[in-house]
Parts: C-alpha cells; structure tokens; sequence
C-alpha cells in the first residue's frame, strides 16, 4: 500500500467552502423562489413547489455540509524534492505525480474570500497540465511557491 | 552574411485574397438563403434596399481585402541578418519579427493550387514557442529555390555553430559534418490507399454528409411521386432494393477514396538528421518537418476494421506543430500492415521498444467496465420502455453490446513498463497502444472510486506534451498494487540508486 501523503488543507479551508456552497444554494433558492411564485402566478400544479423545496435543501446540505467534508477528507498534498503528489477529488478520489522536471512554472492567487481568511490557492504549471493546492494560509502557500520553484530549477534532467 | 531583402512572389497577394474570401463564402451565404436570392436591380422595387445594401457590404469587404492582400505582399520582405530570419511587413502598422536560426525548429512546407501551377511554395517557420497551433512566420509564396535557400540557410549556420562548439571543446578543428544522410522511412503506394479509404472512420462521415445533403435538398425531391414509384419497387422485389443500396454505398466508398487521395496522395515519411520530413498530398502538398526529439509519445491505432484485418494506424504526439496548427496529432503511418509496423519504428526511435508482454487487469476488475455505462443506460431503457411500451422494451437489448464491448475493453487493456518507457493499451472503440517515455511525462494520475477501492483497482491517466493542451492516455481497472509500482516508477528515488 502506497503511504498516505503528509499534509491536509487547513481546517479554514473547510470553512470556505461551506461559505462558498451557502453561495451556491442561495443562488438556487433564488431561482427555485422565483419558480414558486411563477407556479403560484400561473396556478400550475403544487407539487413544483415541493420538489423546489426539495431541491434547495437538497443542495444545501449536499453543498454546505457533506461535499465540502468529503472534499476536505480526500485532499492531500505532499512536495518532495524530486516530485509532487496531490489526492483530491469527491467521488472519486485522484492522485496525481507531477515530476519536479516538468514543473514550468507555480503561481498563488487569493480572492477577496480567501483574503479574508488569509489562505490562498497554489497553482502549478507544466507543458501540458495546470494543477491547483487550494485554500493553503497564505504564508505558507507563498514559501510553498517559492520552494517549489527552488527545486524545480534545482531538478535535473536526467532520464 | 547576405543582407539582400527578398520579397514574396505576387502569387502571395491572390493567395491571401482567396484565403479571405473562403471565410466569407459561409456568412455570405447565410445572408442569401436567408434573404431567398431576391436580388434585384431595380431602384422601384420595395426591398430594392434591403438586397442592395449587403451585397453592397460584401463588394466592400472583398475590395478591402483585396487591396489588404496586395498591400501585404508589397510590404513584406525578409531577410537574413546575424543569424536571424528577419521579418517586417504593414504599411501604416509596421510589424517586425526576428527569428534566431537555432530556435527554428522546423519549416513546413504546404503548396495549394496556385502554388503547383506557379512552382511556389508556403513556408510556415516553427519554434518551440509556437505550440498554441500558429507558426511563427507564413511565408505566402516563395520560390521553390528560395525556400531551399532558408532552409540552406538556417542549417549553414546550425551546423557552424555546432563545430566551434566542438572545436572549442578539442582544440582541433573537426572534419566537415557528414552529408545529410536521409532515408524513406515509409512510402505508400496506391493499394495502401485504397485500403485506407476503404477502413478509414471517414466512410462514416461521408455517409453521413451525403444524408445531410440528401436532407437539405429534400423539398425538391417528390416524395410522394418517389413513394408511389416505391410502391412499385417493392414488387420488383428485395433484390432491386439491395441493388440501391449498394449503389449508394458504392457511390459513398467513390467519395471516401477520392478524398483520401486528395489527402494521402504520395505519402512519403523521411528520416534527415535526426528529423522527421512528411509529405503528403495531390492537389494541395502538404511537407511537415518534425525534429526528432520533438516527438512526445507514439501512438498505435486499430479501429475495430483495420484490426480485423491486422492493419494499423501510427500518430506521434508532438510538442511543436503539424500542419498549419489545424491537426497537432501528426500521422505517422496513416495505414500500415501490423506485422511491418515494429521494424520502421524501431529504426526510427531505437530505444523503444513495442512488442511486450502487458500487464492485464483482474478478472476481478471485468463488470467495472460496463457496470458505470448502467448508470446513463437504465434511465434511458426504463424511459424507453414507459413512453413506447411494450415495444420500448426492446431497448433491453441494449445491454447486450454494451456489456460485450466492456468486455472487449477488458480484454484490451494492459500496460507495461520497461526501462524507462511505459506502454498503455487500451480501447474505446479502437484498440490504442500508447507508447511514452519517462522523461515525457508531464503527470500522472490513478482515479479511483469507492467502490474500486473495495475491489483494489484502479485506472490510470498519463500527459504528455501535445500542441497547446497535452494528450492524455488512460487504462482503467488496474490492479491498484500495479498502478502504485508505476507511480513509483516516475518517482526519482536516490536512495535506491
């Protein structure tokens, strides 16, 4: 069995994403609301208004509670000298080994959310591929990209 | 070195013209089916406006670039200064490129049809930089002679370069670079061709264009005269039916062949230090140059026909270029018997190698290629049977294909490594063979579900390098153990060294 990788997203990061899915079930509360009064309006069946309630808690508690959890369990990152492994995913989960010879470049970005929260996310580039370390604190995520850029100059051809 | 400035042949200005008016011909038609072609002249008529003014707009655009294609080729000049292939062409906008020859990595050649009747050629110069598709400089129409002269150019200048490098490392002067020594790796010949046409998906796509064509002329075609005629059909009997039928394929297959020699006329792969040359073409040549070690992976392609027949398809998947940008998958052998497929490749990148025993996935691992298929498939069938009942139940059936070609999927897959090289097998409709080394890798990845994991399997997914977004190979439902060994494989470990 492969050795499960060192390190896992802060606890923050949890957070964020709960912010983020009350987002995305406000958005769909908005529309659902809107399909209720039309269905009141117009006198169509009542049972649209059930499967919208439905649907808005449905995707609450599967985009506030349990995805982000599932989420936050799965990822893991680790950065090697030679090689960096990420484990991500919701259903289903990847693992992915990016050789530090290919890394081409690694850039962080914060959005006004993650600033709040002082995290921000890591994004590492190669010829053909872009992967991202999400919601890391921000002083980590920047010596992050500076060591990875480190090694990845460091990192020699020699296959 | 020469400083003479040296234009491009006129030939470029029609050319760039020509070009300009193939992307109006769609809008341009559009606009006139919409409108119904009435067209007219007369000033009294009420939609005398309404058909004057787009035509109107249209002679304009074509007059603007015309001027804009004649303008072009009266600026532009290029020539060689400090071993850079210089540019510059735009009359109020002025645009400059200066390209070092080292950084050239290949010139690719393409002759349209004023091109053939003129002797010229187009020279499209790659870098490495230029893997979003474009070449870094279009030279319209040259001379044959001067896009040899490029071409002596460039290689001049490499190949001094290359021995001050080695004399300042020695101390002696080296004796003269070999002549290049080229040799035909591939050559097709018209039976191949023929073959091609026959096996080729596009047969597919032929069909399905003459139907669409069918289809747009179908308020012409008398129906109901044709189904009376029908009528009487059916009683000459099912022999006549078939007749049809077959003539139509016959007149399909015709089409498939005409375009495939258009296409693959005079297919020709040469091997030139270290680089790959292609030619290809009957009314349009096409020439790509690849340099060898460009190339980021090989892949082996079998669709369900072609195997059937022990026939082949080779692509190599490569970091700069193809034709012009449009196809970054460059075709290596676009048809090729299986059995005379290893020794070209193996000369051509001896350190390959491609016949290995492949790792297969566990018995274990069979129902999960068909298994997540079941998740689209049962709504559909349970649809089908609701709306069309009883006969919606014969959508049922379908379960039988899909789970037999999962099982063929099964039967494909494998991967294999050795040294550094990893092979993947796998299929979705056609059997593909994905040949990459170590140091081409860009990532790799293993996917797996919960309920893999309760099996122990999963799939694999491996990116190379490939025009602007990379290629990805994948083997699904490994054994996990065997997917952890590959990954250990790419991890450089020093302490096992």
């Amino acid at each position: 069995m492969r050795k499960q990788l060192n390190y896992q997203i802060p606890r923050k990061g949890l957070t964020v994403w709960r912010l983020y899915g009350l987002f995305n079930t406000l958005v769909v509360s908005v529309l659902m609301g809107v399909a209720c009064f039309l269905t009141y309006y117009f006198e169509w069946p009542s049972f649209i208004v059930y499967i919208a309630i439905a649907l808005v808690l449905i995707v609450g508690l599967a985009s506030i509670w349990l995805f982000p959890n599932i989420r936050w369990d799965h990822w893991r990152y680790e950065v090697r000298e030679h090689e960096i492994e990420i484990q991500y995913g919701l259903f289903i989960v990847k693992r992915t080994l990016i050789p530090m010879v290919r890394v081409q470049h690694v850039d962080t970005s914060q959005g006004p959310i993650l600033k709040k929260y002082d995290l921000a996310n890591i994004s590492i580039s190669t010829a053909a591929t872009t992967h991202i370390i999400p919601m890391l604190v921000t002083n980590d995520a920047d010596s992050l990209r500076s060591r990875i850029s480190t090694l990845a100059r460091v990192a020699e051809d020699d296959v | 070195m020469s400083e003479d400035r040296f234009k491009l042949h006129p030939v470029a200005a029609v050319v760039d013209f020509v070009k300009g008016l193939k992307e109006l011909i769609l809008p341009f038609l559009i606009i006139f089916f919409a409108n119904g072609f009435n067209v007219t002249f007369n000033p009294g008529d009420g939609s005398f406006w309404a058909s004057i003014v787009p035509l109107g707009i249209f002679v304009l655009v074509i007059i603007v670039r015309l001027i804009n294609g004649v303008l072009k080729w009266w600026t532009y000049v290029y020539w060689f200064e400090e071993k850079e292939l210089r540019v510059e062409y735009g009359l109020l906008v002025k645009k400059k490129r200066y390209i070092p020859f080292d950084r050239i990595q290949s010139l690719n050649y393409k002759e349209g049809i004023f091109h053939r009747i003129f002797g010229l050629v187009q020279v499209m110069v790659e870098t490495a930089g230029s893997t979003n598709g474009k070449p870094e400089v279009i030279l319209t129409a040259i001379t044959k002679e001067a896009a040899d002269q490029i071409e002596l150019v460039t290689r001049k200048s490499k190949e001094e370069e290359y021995e001050n490098e080695l004399q300042s490392e020695t101390g002696n002067s080296v004796e003269k670079a070999q002549a290049p020594s080229s040799r035909v790796i591939h050559k097709m010949n018209k039976k191949d061709l023929l073959v091609l046409a026959t096996t080729s998906s596009s047969m597919g796509v032929v069909i399905a264009g003459v139907a669409a064509a069918l289809s747009q002329f179908a308020e012409f075609i008398p129906f109901e005269w044709l189904f009376e005629e029908f009528s009487d059909f059916i009683k000459f009997g099912f022999v006549i039916v078939a007749f049809a039928v077959f003539v139509s394929f016959l007149f399909t297959w015709v089409i498939a062949v005409i375009i495939t020699f258009i296409n693959y006329y005079d297919f020709t792969v040469i091997e030139e230090n270290e680089r790959l040359t292609i030619t290809r073409g009957l009314l349009e040549k096409k020439r790509v140059t690849i340099p060898l070690n460009r190339i980021q992976a090989i892949k082996i392609v079998e669709n369900p026909v072609r195997q059937m027949f022990g026939f082949a398809a080779v692509a190599v998947e490569s970091a700069s270029g193809g034709f012009g940008g449009e196809e970054k998958k460059i075709t290596l052998f676009p048809l090729i018997k299986k059995s005379r497929l290893f020794k070209p490749l193996h000369e051509l990148l001896p350190e390959l190698e491609w016949q290995q025993a492949l790792t297969k996935p566990p018995k274990k691992a069979k129902p999960f290629f068909y298994r997540i298929d079941f998740v689209w498939l049962l709504p559909v069938i349970a649809l089908c049977s609701y709306i069309w009942f009883p006969y919606g139940l014969f959508s049922l059936l379908i379960i039988v294909p899909i789970i037999l070609l999962g099982l063929w999927q099964f039967k494909t897959t494998g991967y294999a490594i050795s040294g550094n090289q990893l092979t993947l097998c796998y299929r979705i409709f056609s059997r593909v063979t994905f040949v990459v080394e170590k140091k081409r890798i860009q990532a790799l990845e293993s996917r797996q579900t919960f309920f893999q994991k309760r099996r122990e399997i999963a799939s694999v997914e491996v990116t190379v390098m490939s025009g602007f977004t990379g290629a990805t190979a994948k083997a699904l439902n490994l054994e996990t153990r065997d997917i952890e060994e590959m990954m250990s494989w790419l991890e450089k470990n020093d302490h096992l060294k």
